[in-house]
């Protein structure tokens, strides 16, 4: 048999000239970031004028298209490299500043410091290196509050990469950890990604390797692997962010799980909502197959897989490894009753193995470099690195990877840059909505709580895929409880009565306290149902009440101010306010105007507020913010 | 015709050639290459709701038939998920984010304005099919909250006011048109 990394050596050959054009480019290149967050803010535009104003110019320059380098906050962004220079990335590049932009970077300036995000650094380079260059006075974008803290092993080649090049992925070493795990037995394999402590990051945290282990050892053929890409956490987008920005990453993670459990085939399951991602991992897929990277004898080995793409279409229980099985047996998507467990019997009943896309995308990366090495970094319990998306009431939104163990508090203070102007940080939702709310109090005590699954145990929630939704103090907790608890029983299978039942109830008595009129007996009803409902067959049902009990042990005084003195702190429940005019000024004719209800009167010259018309939607405080005052219902 | 699927003894043919609206010559011509138990019912959901914007329930039979099922077992999965529809969508939707960045920012607000100036509830349409409202789950484009979408295009973050004004130009133009 062919030793499978000559072949890989010969494959490495072929892709290193593309990869060589790109890292030293011989004239500019622009790499714009083409993913769905980017799309969003308009990166599609910015693409087709960059395109049209270079050719315009008849500018003698490249378009590399990437993925999203996680700077979410100033997308689109674009990267520009002029031979010569180091790379400088720009934010917030929106197709009419192309003009601009083009002015400078190939005029006289070289540089646009306007827009500059800062330097991209290769790791041989250093900024003092470009002393009395255009980029000097730019700042190293490593060393930003925003890249700081982060190691980018996971991400090291999202932004960098073509999102659609296999030889930008094989030239800067990708199938490599394969290839050496083909040199290796399947136990050895097992061993080494046991030895690396890579514990499942779909939530659950279990040992890859022992899971690995269990389909090497189940009986039955054909061995499915599956990767849970369903990402479902509102709020979480790390798994999407490598599959746009590196999907190969993914194919050769499941490639080195099916050597080592004897899988034959593999499905990537991919949620609705990420056609882009669909596209990209079909894509990638097919030049793997090109390549003899995905078939029979791979590397000339005596692996044999394939895999497939499919994607769902809407639903959260589909993340649930059985649920997932479901759907892809052809039926509603409805998690199984364990055991039998996935590895004794999964999709189509045959042995399978589900794990989410960061577990098999951390794989190559043990496989190429070593267990040691990987678990260089991380804390002591914990080894290797996190994605996490940040989101919500904080300055800036994106994704970032870093050690296992990182201070949540840094994250949020220092990447995200805290809470917008003028607020205080109140908390952190980790893990989507069937995880609950850590307090600041928490956050900011002096370990910062670290990121590792077993401080977010401690006060019973769990840290989760990756998803940090932070929450400012004009954030109601009882406001989002009512959200979380609809999400879990919108999005209830159906099968468990303590689950669809529970949910409904829980919902019930939390949108009665949000209304102000809660019952002092509701206290012991939230204790009761969550109880019940842990006899829920799947962790849907389980682990929705976490909520209540952040809302019961953690925000107690919210959740009394609700209930007893029907009282809304953050004035966001809107069974608890009211909008009352305060005083007569200019903007109210704009505000009467804005009223989708036609709420706003005039009587005899003074503007009011028709109670019974009003909808309390805000709108007129936007507009006449002197004027219009958000008031507590049931007083004064 | 084999009966080798799961629901073999559950299946029974059904002619679904006698149906006239066309959509199943339509449908068929679509799904020529998919199979049953190869992961494929989604795929085939996906291709018909792209081509004709939803899933008529005339398909259902002649799905059923192709995957080795019964009728009610293609209900329950057409219906299990919220991104298959089984009515034509309206002219003009407009997409609502109900994630927790956007709720954080206030998209509730925005939800109830829409409602109230657009003159329909959440998942649904005006009476003249012009324009609608739909709840869609978070796509972690957060750095844009409170967004919606409309037409492929996302808008945000977007204020209250901003909503009402954007509702407002959405039914001129859906009058104009």
């Amino acid at each position: 048999m062919a030793d499978p990394l000559e072949a890989y050596r010969r494959l490495q050959e072929v892709a290193r000239p593309a990869w060589e054009a790109v890292a030293r480019p011989k004239r500019p290149l622009f790499r714009v970031a083409i993913a769905t967050c980017t799309r969003a803010a308009g990166a599609d535009e910015t693409l087709s004028a960059l395109r049209q104003e270079l050719s315009r110019r008849g500018a003698d320059a490249d378009v590399l298209v990437v993925g999203c380098p996680g700077l979410c906050f100033a997308d689109p962004v674009v990267d520009v490299h002029l031979p010569g220079l180091p790379r400088v990335l720009y934010g917030r590049v929106t197709a009419d500043q192309v003009p601009r932009l083009l002015d400078a970077v190939l005029g006289e300036a070289k540089v646009l410091p306007d827009l500059a995000l800062g330097v991209v650094l290769s790791e041989e380079e250093r900024l003092e290196g470009y002393r009395g260059t255009p980029v000097e006075g730019l700042p190293d974008l490593a060393q930003s509050d925003w890249m700081r803290l982060q190691v980018r092993r996971l991400m090291a080649n999202v932004g960098h990469i073509g999102a659609e090049e296999i030889d930008h992925y094989i030239a800067r070493g990708g199938y490599e950890g394969l290839a050496k795990a083909l040199a290796m037995s399947p136990e050895e394999v097992i061993k080494e990604v046991l030895d690396a402590g890579l514990w499942g990051r779909g939530g659950a945290a279990f040992p890859t390797g022992r899971k690995w282990d269990f389909l090497r050892q189940a009986r039955g053929s054909p061995k499915y692997l599956i990767c849970n890409a369903d990402e479902g956490d509102p709020g979480a987008f790390v798994n999407r962010n490598l599959m746009e920005g590196d999907p190969h990453l993914l194919i050769e993670g499941m490639l080195i799980a099916a050597w080592a459990t004897g899988a034959s085939y593999g499905y990537i399951y991919i949620r609705d909502e990420y056609p882009l991602s669909v596209e990209r991992m079909r894509r990638a897929v097919e030049q793997a197959r090109e390549r003899g990277l995905l078939g029979e004898s791979i590397l000339g080995s005596g692996l044999s897989c394939d895999l497939e793409v499919v994607r769902g279409a809407g639903s959260y229980v589909c993340g649930e490894e059985t649920g997932l099985i479901s759907s892809l047996e052809d039926v509603r998507g409805m998690p199984k009753i364990r055991p039998p467990y996935p590895a004794q019997s999964g999709v189509f009943a045959r042995p399978t193995n589900v794990n989410n896309v960061e577990s098999y995308a951390n794989a190559p990366l043990i496989l190429r470099h070593g267990a040691a090495w990987y678990a260089s970094v991380g804390s002591e319990r914990n080894k290797g690195t996190k994605m996490f998306s940040l989101s919500g009431q904080v300055r800036r939104v994106g994704v970032l990877e870093v050690p296992l163990g990182t201070p949540v508090r840094d994250v949020i203070m220092v990447a995200g840059g805290g809470p917008p102007e003028g607020r205080r940080l109140k908390g952190v939702q980790p893990g989507g909505p069937l995880s609950g709310v850590a307090p600041a109090s928490r956050i900011l005590a002096d370990d910062g709580l670290p990121l590792e699954p077993e401080p977010f145990r401690d006060i019973g929630m769990l840290m989760g895929a990756g998803g940090l939704v932070v929450l400012d103090d004009s954030c109601c907790v009882v406001d989002l409880a009512v959200y979380f608890q609809w999400f879990a029983e919108d999005e209830s299978c159906g099968r468990c009565t303590t689950c669809f039942a529970g949910t409904r109830r829980l919902l019930e008595i939390l949108r009665r306290i949000a209304e102000g009129r809660g019952r002092p007996e509701d206290l012991e009803l939230m204790r009761l149902l969550p109880d019940a409902m842990r006899n829920a067959n799947c962790a849907h049902g389980q682990a929705a009440p976490t909520i209540i009990l952040s809302l019961l042990d953690l925000f107690r005084e919210e959740l009394d101010e609700h209930l007893l003195n029907r009282r809304c702190p953050a004035r966001a429940c809107r069974g608890l306010v009211r909008y009352e005019v305060v005083a007569q000024d200019d903007a109210l004719p704009r505000a009467a105007d804005i009223c989708p209800t036609r709420a706003i009167v005039k009587d005899d010259g003074a503007y009011r507020i028709d109670q019974g018309l009003c909808i309390r939607c805000h709108a007129c405080k936007e507009v006449a913010p002197q004027a219009i005052a958000v008031l507590d219902a049931h007083t004064g | 015709m084999g009966l080798t699927s799961r629901h073999a003894s559950r299946f029974t043919p059904v002619d679904f050639f006698a149906d006239d609206t066309g959509v199943v010559a339509r449908v068929q011509a679509l799904l020529e290459d998919l199979e049953p138990d190869r992961a494929q019912m989604l795929e085939a959901l996906h291709r018909i709701q792209h081509d004709l914007g939803y899933v008529p329930k005339e398909a259902i039979p002649f799905l059923a038939s192709k995957f080795k099922t019964t009728p009610a077992m293609v209900y329950g999965v057409l219906t299990f998920y919220s991104e298959i529809r089984t009515e034509p969508p309206p002219r003009v939707e407009v997409q609502w984010c109900s994630g927790p960045a956007c709720l954080l920012k206030g998209s509730r607000n925005i939800r109830l304005a829409l409602e109230a100036e657009l003159g329909c509830g959440m998942n649904e349409s005006t009476a003249d099919g012009a324009l609608g409202l739909r709840l869609v789950q978070c796509d972690g484009t957060c750095h844009l909250a409170p967004l919606v979408r409309v037409g492929g295009r996302y808008i945000g973050p977007l204020t209250v006011a901003g909503a009402i004004e954007l509702a407002r130009r959405l039914k001129r133009e859906a009058r104009g048109g």
